[in-house]
């Protein structure tokens, strides 16, 4: 093989480009004028409005129609009725733990593994799951994912973190796992921290916001902007007292194109098979557990202990200890659990609340744990005072508002 | 062409406006608004979210007339029907998932109660959606003048 000289690569070089590029002068194209309007904050930040009015809406319907229309029904008036009639023992513990209470009218307050478990992820995880990957790959593969990271740049810059922090935000929307792994697009150990630490507190995951659904429908709104409120501020204190750097972001922008169907399908596939590879096995676990720590009068025991905090701080009642030693297990079927207790509607606002804000559910908490202990030392640390702190500022505003 | 387009989306524009005001205050009022086959919501979602997005889309629209055929112009006429685009082509998706289920009775729907879910009244942005259409006509119709432009040069 002969070497070449320095002019000869350089003839070389002109040769190639004269057969690959084409020279002129660039038109700005229709697509190209469009993905300037949604990086400038003018027009972009009311086409990022509608965008998540579509994904939000997109999602009602969605899991509304799978979850309302069939799942429901297949569940509660088949799926129950036969479980309670074949199985054997109603007052055992066993039936305690896989069917439930036996006086239960539906999958939702059974609590039974067989019952309230596979109703939780197949009935109402399922759909909410496929809905939310559905809308997240569009995004991603028509190239607006980028160009909304560019948008909220500056406003992320205020908590510490860049616009790229807009992809594991998003993603915790669908499961916190994931989106812990998704950190590691931030560049330095503040960024990785704050987001690690305000995701786990402050984004529901999809499983949760499908129960939300379900449970309280008419006060979801006010739910989510709290939490929100939550991730800002609780963002910008920590951006002042967390040292560190958090850096400027470059990112290239990708021309916006019509997302393939092969992709999406096959995207979609992969996140909803590992979501449920990670999120079954914990639901049913999850209610195998809570079930033998209320035979075992646990639960009692608890609620009793931190009845005065409950009752007294967060205005909740005491029987709410359950849910949220569940919501450790999985935080959907907390929410579930809560719809069975008896509560005023700003009760039951707060017990959202709290159960979102709690600790992270176990698999975050594994995932969170991979990326650093003294990492998910602090996040802990952090979310004690979190929740004692937003827990009571919540039931401030109710006793305010007079309705506490 | 530019100044009849011009007028179109002008007057889209306005009728955009108009529809997102009323939406909002209908919201703001808290009691849903009917008149004949045109209803419009008063939840904070549909009519607030959504109001401020029809609102938006009728800004977009205005901006975007002045100078229409210039690609950035066209591009805000553009995203003017996009947003009415997101918020009709929801409404109709809500419709198509509510009037597939049977509810209580029965896995799924009669054909009559299948057809009553279509039946007006109709939100605003369903009014819009067939105008705001109209872009697709202007943007072809544009491409086609600019390529003939060009084979003429040639």
């Amino acid at each position: 093989m002969t070497k070449l000289g320095v002019d000869e690569r350089w003839d070389l070089i002109d040769k190639i480009s004269k057969k690959t590029v084409t020279f002129g002068e660039y038109k700005h194209t229709l697509k190209d004028a469009i993905g300037e309007l949604t990086v400038k904050p003018l027009t972009g930040i009311p086409i990022a409005i509608a965008v998540l009015y579509g994904f939000w809406s997109f999602f009602s319907s969605f899991a509304g129609f799978f979850t309302d229309g069939f799942f429901v029904k297949l569940f509660d008036e088949h799926w129950l009725l036969w479980l309670q009639e074949i199985f054997p023992g109603k007052e055992s513990w066993l039936y305690y733990i896989f069917v439930g209470d036996p006086s239960a009218t539906n999958c939702f307050e059974a609590f039974g593994v067989l019952t309230s478990g596979f109703f939780v992820a197949i009935g109402v995880v399922l759909p909410a799951i496929v809905a939310f990957y559905l809308i997240l790959t569009l995004l991603e593969d028509s190239g607006y994912l980028p160009r909304l990271a560019v948008l909220i740049d500056t406003i992320l810059h205020r908590i510490g973190l860049h616009g790229y922090a807009i992809v594991p935000t998003i993603l915790s929307l669908g499961c916190n796992v994931p989106a812990v792994a998704a950190t590691r697009i931030l560049e330095t150990r503040k960024e990785r921290f704050i987001m690690m630490t305000i995701l786990a507190i402050f984004i529901p995951c999809g499983a949760q916001l499908g129960i939300m659904k379900e449970v309280i429908p008419d006060t979801m709104g006010f739910v989510i902007f709290y939490l929100f409120m939550g991730y800002l501020i609780f963002g910008f204190i920590l951006n002042k007292i967390i040292p560190g750097k958090t850096p400027e972001m470059l990112i290239d922008v990708p021309p916006y194109q019509m997302p393939t169907a092969q992709n999406v399908g096959r995207k979609l596939w992969m996140r909803t098979s590992s979501f449920f590879k990670v999120a079954l096995p914990f639901v049913l676990l999850g209610c195998v557990i809570v079930n033998v720590l209320y035979l075992t009068g646990f639960i009692a025991w608890m609620g009793d202990i931190l009845s005065p905090l409950f009752i007294g701080w967060f205005g909740v009642p005491s029987e709410t200890a359950g849910p949220l030693i569940a919501a450790f297990l999985r935080k959907d079927l907390a929410v579930a659990q809560l719809s069975a207790i008896e509560m005023t509607k700003y009760q039951m606002i707060s017990a959202v609340v709290l159960v979102s804000i709690y600790f992270p559910c176990v698999a975050t908490f594994a995932m969170m744990l991979r990326e650093g202990w003294k990492e998910l030392l602090g996040s802990i640390a952090v979310l004690a005072v979190v929740v004692t702190l937003y827990g009571g500022l919540l039931h401030l505003i109710w006793i305010l508002l007079g309705v506490a | 062409m530019k100044r009849l387009s011009s007028i179109y989306f002008g007057i889209l524009g306005v009728i955009a406006l108009a529809f997102g005001i009323a939406d909002l205050l209908v919201t703001i009022g808290g009691s849903g608004l009917s008149f004949g086959i045109l209803e419009i919501p008063c939840d904070a979602f549909r009519g607030g979210w959504g109001g401020l997005i029809i609102l938006s889309a009728g800004l977009f629209y205005l901006a975007g007339i002045k100078n229409i055929s210039e690609i950035h112009q066209i591009s805000k006429v553009m995203m003017g029907s996009i947003l009415i685009w997101i918020i009709a082509g929801l409404d109709i998706f809500a419709m198509i998932t509510e009037s597939i289920p049977g509810g209580d009775r029965s896995w799924f729907n009669t054909l009559e109660g299948f057809l009553e879910t279509y039946a007006p009244p109709y939100a605003p942005a369903i009014f819009l959606l067939p105008f705001s259409l109209v872009v697709f006509y202007y943007i072809l119709k544009k491409e086609r003048n600019i390529l003939k432009k060009e084979k003429d040069e040639e």
